[in-house]
């Protein structure tokens, strides 16, 4: 057992008490296997001496009935349990998993690809109830057969319990000890399945560009090889797993044929020991089941587990501060000295930048594409976090803030703002999930989308579609820039809020820009001026800096 | 519900076509499988004879145990060599089917209106839960047969009455698996919608992590995840539950049997019994009777679970996956585009995106359309890229009916750039010689400095070699949209279609992508949709559309 599956544990704690009422109900599972042989066994040992058919076996044959109708009670109910308490910590891990990546990806996947991701949520999460259901049950079960076994024999002979016992604690550890040596191919399993998912859902992602290209026979060649890497990875795993099913064989078949040579070496006088013996050594065969196969399931389940925690455990782009500073009351925005590259050897988008959005001030910002109005949004709302100079919200420097609260004060709609496959009433409730209806309306109709909403049938129960790809890029637009009016933050930024419009919905929305935001901050990124948004200040960025500038 | 049946009778027949083809790679699996059963009977006999020995019976002795060793490496060896030949006998068909129903998907993904990850899971764990019907089922179903009727010949050849007994229990196999297995397809199916509803929700949040983390919902979403996840456990074990009486009903018919051996053998054991090795033999019998069945019972939700992977998988599979349509001959170099009446509705309820359009494009013409957003541009664009098909009118490439050729053939005339393009992980490079694989490094070098992309790329010290994310992470929204046009430079085509080409750009670099648009749209037929008043002013011929219906033409500069 690995670092990597321990922490799994460690997240499946607060489920403890499922995981211990399945192992409790295995245990007894097993051990009536258990009672139920070594009552037949004994019955069939004194039948060897006449007198004690009607005596003892019969006796024996009394306890077996109970026996009987228990065991198929407590498989049913071990099994059960032990699944309600895996899938329950399963559940937990995916939820665990999506609040780890909110935290950790703040600022979109980056170079990771979604459909990885996605392959990590579904694929390496089921691999890791191998951990419980295919090793720790059938073990702790396995364990408690032996041991009783040991201790059954022992009494009788210790010859004969060594015989049948060593066999079966070699099978017990037969999943540790092959677990190592399938480690690689359980990576690869691991590996090639996220590849395969992710070879699947980019071509679907970008459809239209895949075909446009007449990608789609060189989308399907790859999924095709990832698909052969996945089955070829398996084909090594199974292997594995075939492996130690025949050595689990041969070791319970050692111990059972080890009682009969026991038997036949001790003669008459050991002849009841060795069928008990050989009895329980059967009823361990059975309690074994899946167990010797555990090894490979095991490599796959702490290949997953790295996987996960691999993209879990990543570093947010800004570190949140150990003591985060008291929210102040103003929302006054000071930048001052700024310096920002994304990395070391990109050039610097900001080489001291100095900006000021007083209360209520409205702000344009204008420059060309790629000179870092965007990346200025990261900065404000602490996607990323500047390598010189700071920043203040109300005064206060927003490094020491929580970037939640931070953002409580400072909304975006940004030039990538995303429609989810929901309504469009769930969409804009993203913004203030308990904004009246009427909100709701007077947003979309600032955006100049309200009359096409009022038209459709559904309404604002109309679906949207992934990326609200079931409406033009324009209304798709305009749907997120009521989102962004929706919300009731002091701060707003609006990035080419009229990005995609046509000039006359442009020029509407910008005529109402002040009424729309009334009381409110606007930082207006643009390329342009179009002469109706009325800026109170207008700056120029150019080569890292913020200048005054005119319309 | 009468969608549910047809989707039922289609995951049969699936199923049932499948299993026919993999009959023949079945055979060396099932003759291994019959081997160890034969293995298994003559180890419970020379078992048999030993305990017998015990009790002081015959002679048997260490020659037997050492048989019974041989016995039992010998099972050991033929379950390796079963389960190689299983495993090699799923794949083939495991890879043929996901080719069939990905390339279905790439054919068709333009109109899917189903979540990404949806459409995933059912390439990926659809697909999966077909091979376990495939290796495990199929022959697990085979054996169940002849295994247990090999044993009770066995039996039968010692003792008819038990021989008789193994049999009863034998046919009650089947009629307590249908009873528990009642209404487990049904489960079976919901348990997989429940993985795709999962799947599609979380692709296309985390596609949306940073709009859910600005607007503070990361936590609410975790809390919608929780449902969606908690959904997927409950009809789990709605499945297994099935899954798991099923093997308690087996169970149980096994202890019965031994009761009933017992009682027939147990009470004279050692007295007077004619054959005692031979009573011993039969009870031995029962775990070897009994394996075949239990592996049949544990197989039986690898066939549920086929059953509801089939359900949504069938449509894929009907036919082979070819899109009808005439190929081209050659790829023309002069093109005449044609609307004539199109009309086009995307959902019934909402009013039709195209509504009548009508106007043609010649040779070396630029159509520039203009209209409101949702007016119906990039309709146009979608019907040309045969992405869909026009409810009626007529759409014709010089003179001949578009819609007759294959959706792919007619995308060979194109050079394609959507309002959405998606740029992949992958460099620079890499995405815009996807529109031409075999194009030169100096060619996508070319078409990178045509688009405006080298203003940018010079900057980088990688170059046109920089890595982008997917959805074009590392890059700003106008730079995105310079190599989404620079694929179709690189494209070389007698048709170009641009939808909002210059989104997202500066004026200056605007200026720039369009003299560079303007040149490559010379000697070709083009067609872009812009809001851009520079666009509409200098790029040629302006259409403007109004809820699906040309309203007025004007000439360049008008």
């Amino acid at each position: 057992m690995n670092a990597d599956l321990l922490r799994v544990l460690g997240l499946w704690r607060s489920r403890g008490w499922w995981l211990v009422a399945g192992l409790s109900m295995a245990c007894a599972a097993s051990l009536a296997g258990l009672a139920l042989l070594a009552l037949a066994g004994r019955g069939v040992a004194e039948g060897v001496t006449p007198a004690a058919i009607f005596a003892g076996s019969a006796a024996a044959f009394f306890w077996l009935r109970p026996v009987v109708i228990l065991r198929p009670v407590f498989r049913y109910l071990e099994r059960l349990v032990t699944h309600a308490a895996t899938f329950r910590a399963l559940a937990d891990t995916r939820v665990w998993f999506f609040r780890r990546l909110a935290e950790r990806l703040p600022a979109g996947l980056g170079f990771r690809r979604a459909g990885d991701l996605l392959g990590r949520l579904v694929s390496d999460i089921d691999a890791l109830d191998r951990v419980y259901l295919g090793a720790i049950v059938p073990g702790v079960a396995a364990l408690a057969a032996v041991l009783a076994i040991t201790v059954v024999l022992g009494a009788v002979s210790l010859p004969l319990a060594a015989l049948v016992c060593v066999p079966l604690a070699l099978a017990l550890l037969l999943p540790p000890l092959l677990a190592p040596g399938a480690a690689a191919a359980g990576e690869r399993v691991a590996v090639a399945q996220g590849s395969l998912r992710a070879a699947v859902v980019d071509p679907l992602t970008g459809i239209e560009d895949t075909l446009a290209a007449g990608a789609e026979g060189r989308a399907a060649a790859r999924a095709h090889q990832e698909g052969t890497a996945l089955a070829a990875a398996q084909r090594a795993l199974s292997r594995r797993a075939a492996y130690g099913g025949a050595a689990g064989m041969l070791l319970t078949q050692a111990a059972m044929l080890g009682a009969l040579a026991y038997g036949l070496a001790a003669g008459d006088t050991g002849v009841a020991a060795a069928v008990l013996g050989l009895f329980l050594a059967t009823a361990a065969a059975e309690a074994f089941g899946l167990l010797p196969r555990a090894g490979a399931a095991l490599a796959a389940a702490g290949a997953s587990a790295r996987r996960l925690f691999e993209a879990a455990d990543q570093a947010a782009p800004v570190a949140e501060p150990t003591s985060p500073a008291a929210l102040p009351k103003g929302h006054a925005i000071k930048v001052e000295g700024l310096s920002f590259a994304w990395a070391p050897d990109r050039p610097p988008v900001f080489d001291g930048l100095d900006l000021d959005v007083p209360e209520g001030a409205r702000v344009a910002l204008l420059g060309p594409s790629g000179i870092g109005k965007s990346t200025l949004t990261s900065l404000l709302l602490k996607l990323a976090a500047p390598q010189g100079g700071r920043i203040t919200l109300g005064g206060v420097d927003i490094a020491t803030l929580s970037a939640d609260s931070v953002r409580s004060r400072i909304a975006c709609l940004t030039q990538d703002a995303r429609l989810f496959d929901d309504s469009i009433e769930d969409n804009l409730r993203l913004a203030r999930p308990d904004a009246p209806e009427a909100d709701l309306w007077q947003a979309l109709d600032r955006a100049g989308i309200g009359e096409m909403v009022r038209g459709l049938p559904e309404g604002l129960a109309t679906r949207c579609g992934e990326a609200g790809a079931r409406f033009s890029g324009g209304q798709a637009r305009r749907l997120a820039l009521a989102r962004a009016l929706l919300t009731d933050a002091p701060v707003l930024i609006l990035d080419e809020p009229a990005a995609g419009l046509d000039a006359e919905t442009e020029r509407a929305f910008l005529e109402t820009l002040g009424e729309a935001t009334q009381g409110r901050s606007v930082i207006l990124i643009v390329h342009r001026l179009i002469g109706v948004e009325r800026p109170h200040r207008i700056l120029r960025l150019a080569a890292g800096r913020a200048l005054p500038a005119m319309g | 519900m009468g969608r549910v049946r047809q989707g039922e009778g289609a995951a049969g027949a699936l199923l049932r076509r499948e299993a026919r083809a993999a009959r023949s790679h079945l055979a060396v699996p099932l003759v291994l499988g019959i081997g160890q059963v034969a293995v298994g009977i003559g180890q419970a006999w020379l078992i048999a004879l030993l305990i017998a020995r015990l009790l002081g019976i015959g002679d048997a002795g260490w020659a037997e145990l050492a048989a019974a060793g041989a016995l039992a490496l010998l099972s050991a060896a033929i379950g390796i060599a079963q389960e190689r030949a299983l495993i090699a006998a799923g794949e083939a068909a495991k890879t043929r089917l996901r080719n069939q129903a990905f390339a279905r998907l790439l054919a068709t993904g333009a109109e899917d209106q189903r979540p990404v990850g949806e459409r995933a899971a059912l390439v990926v764990d659809r697909i999966e839960a077909l091979e376990g019907f495939l290796t495990r089922w199929l022959p697990a179903a085979m054996l169940a047969m002849a295994g247990p009727a090999l044993v009770a010949a066995a039996a039968f050849s010692v003792d008819a009455t038990s021989g008789a007994i193994l049999l009863v229990a034998g046919l009650l196999v089947p009629v307590a698996m249908a009873v528990t297995g009642i209404g487990a397809a049904q489960a079976s199916r919901k348990q997989f919608s429940a993985l795709d509803r999962l799947s599609g929700r979380f692709l296309d949040r985390m596609r949306g992590l940073p709009t859910l983390v600005l607007f503070r919902q990361q936590e609410a979403e975790a809390t919608s995840l929780r449902v969606a996840a908690d959904e997927l456990r409950g009809r789990t074990m709605r499945v297994l539950r099935v899954a798991f009486l099923s093997s308690a009903s087996l169970e149980a018919l096994a202890a019965a049997a031994i009761a009933c051996l017992a009682i027939r053998h147990g009470a004279v054991l050692g007295l007077t019994h004619p054959d005692p090795a031979g009573a011993i033999f039969c009870l031995l019998l029962v775990p070897a009777f009994f394996a075949p069945l239990r592996a049949f019972s544990q197989a039986y939700h690898e066939r549920l679970a086929a059953r509801g992977a089939a359900a949504e998988l069938a449509p894929l599979l009907e036919d082979d996956g070819a899109s009808p349509g005439y190929r081209l001959e050659e790829v023309p170099n002069k093109l005449v585009v044609t609307f004539q009446d199109v009309k086009l509705t995307y959902d019934p309820a909402r009013p039709p995106a195209l509504d009548g359009l009508s106007f043609r494009v010649m040779p070396g013409e630029t159509l520039v359309l203009a209209g409101p957003s949702g007016a119906g541009k990039s309709s146009v664009l979608r019907l040309l890229m045969g992405f869909r098909r026009p409810d009626s009118g007529r759409i014709a490439f010089n003179g001949q009916d578009a819609t007759l050729l294959a959706p792919a053939e007619l995308r060979r005339l194109c050079a394609y750039v959507g309002q959405r393009a998606h740029l992949f992980r992958g460099t620079l490079r890499e995405n815009i010689a996807l529109a031409r694989p075999d194009a030169t490094p100096a060619e996508v070098e070319a078409a990178a400095e045509a688009a405006r992309v080298m203003d940018f790329a010079r900057g980088l010290t990688q170059g046109l070699d920089t890595m982008v994310g997917e959805g074009g992470f590392g890059l700003s929204g106008g730079q995105a949209q310079r190599v989404a046009v620079a694929r179709a430079f690189l494209r070389d085509t007698p048709l170009v279609l641009l939808d909002e080409p210059t989104a997202h750009l500066d004026p200056g670099t605007e200026a720039e992508v369009l003299d560079s648009i303007r040149r490559l749209c010379a000697g070709r037929t083009a067609i872009i949709a812009t809001h851009s008043r520079v666009a509409q002013r200098t790029l040629g011929r302006v259409l403007e559309i109004e809820a699906g219906r040309a309203v007025g033409t004007r000439m360049a500069g008008e």
